[in-house]
């Protein structure tokens, strides 16, 4: 699973970056096409849902889906599996 | 987590101001209804006048856009009509305290069986940020330029006084908790009424130094303090801090109820 933020939908509250325990969201910097500034995600594959939804089956954190007010962040499938390196800070 | 299709894809992204948390209130309400496995078409949506009340356009269920302050009375419509139906009603602050204050004592009254969620963001979004009744005292709006004078209404105390079978208080902020006090409130028979407190930067928070988003989350929660942690308080006699609001169940009940299908 992979974490994404709508851009067409994301209004810059940066509300994501308040709530995530893992500090994926940070604000952003540079207006997108419609004039907003998105948070950008910063090394998204640490995000507790992205990589073990499929072994529990079942949503695990997300809080930044739930809370998001515009519905900007989704979970998508990874259509190839792509083998990426997990960095977890503790 | 919610399913997409519940969403009317060509209406978002909504109309609501950036930070709002109206939009978080719709997401928790939709994963409780999700939780309890309610299909589209037995589903109705209702709501009054207000940025709240505009909650039902963006789902896609059966709904009802009514007047001012009148969403109760549609609903108690609703569900004598349609006993098979579940109701859930979007309200305001301004759409259930001010105008709709009479329908609201006597649908809790009645306890009938339908689920009351209201986004109290303290202040009349969407008109120009006029005091509602439950703009706290001493906060500055456009119609109280030197600070509320009058006491704000309590809505879920109300709530408890006339009679409804389950009410509940949290914020935006606590999103799993809202969730799962709606899930509470929708299997509970009878009026289920839950105050969800959320931010209002645009209006409310301009005038009141909270301007951030960020800033109002946080006056939120920690403003909020449980039920159990204050009854604690009163029992200790300790004073209970300055603007602080009770959050958690406040009551759960089982009076007659109204409209139920047996």
């Amino acid at each position: 699973m992979k974490l994404v933020i709508d851009e067409s939908r994301c209004k810059g509250c940066n509300l994501c970056v308040l709530v995530c325990p893992y500090g994926i969201f940070q604000e952003g910097t540079e207006l997108n096409s419609r004039g907003i500034v998105t948070p950008v995600l910063d090394r998204p594959e640490r995000c507790t849902n992205c990589r073990l939804q499929a072994l529990y089956g079942r949503m695990l954190c997300g809080v930044c889906h739930m809370i998001c007010p515009d519905q900007a962040i989704n979970w998508v499938e990874e259509k190839p599996f792509e083998p990426h390196k997990v960095e977890v800070e503790f | 987590m919610i399913a997409p299709d519940w969403f009317r894809d060509d209406r978002l992204p909504h109309i609501y101001c950036t930070g709002c948390g109206n939009g978080t209130v719709i997401n928790c309400t939709l994963a409780a209804v999700e939780e309890m496995g309610w299909k589209r078409d037995e589903t109705v949506f209702v709501s009054g006048i207000g940025c709240s009340s505009r909650a039902p356009g963006y789902i896609l269920t059966d709904s009802l856009h009514t007047t001012h302050g009148r969403a109760l009375a549609f609903a108690t419509g609703v569900k004598m009509a349609r006993p098979d139906l579940h109701v859930v009603v979007f309200t305001g602050d301004g759409d259930l305290a001010a105008i709709g204050g009479n329908h609201f004592i006597h649908a809790c009254r009645r306890n009938v069986d339908m689920t009351v969620i209201c986004m109290n963001n303290h202040i009349y979004g969407m008109t120009g940020g006029q005091g509602s009744p439950t703009t706290p005292a001493g906060a500055i709006s456009t119609t109280t330029p030197y600070g509320m004078s009058e006491p704000a209404f309590d809505l879920a105390e109300l709530a408890v006084a006339a009679g409804a079978n389950y009410v509940a208080r949290w914020t935006s902020y606590h999103v799993k908790e809202l969730t799962k006090a709606v899930a509470a409130g929708l299997q509970t028979p009878g009026l289920a009424f839950i105050e969800a407190r959320t931010q209002c930067p645009t209006n409310y928070g301009r005038h009141n130094k909270l301007r951030r988003v960020s800033d109002m989350i946080e006056h939120l929660r920690s403003h909020a303090i449980l039920v159990q942690k204050h009854d604690r308080l009163v029992a200790e006699g300790k004073p209970i801090p300055e603007g602080a609001f009770t959050v958690g169940e406040l009551v759960r009940r089982n009076r007659p109820a109204m409209g139920v299908q047996r």
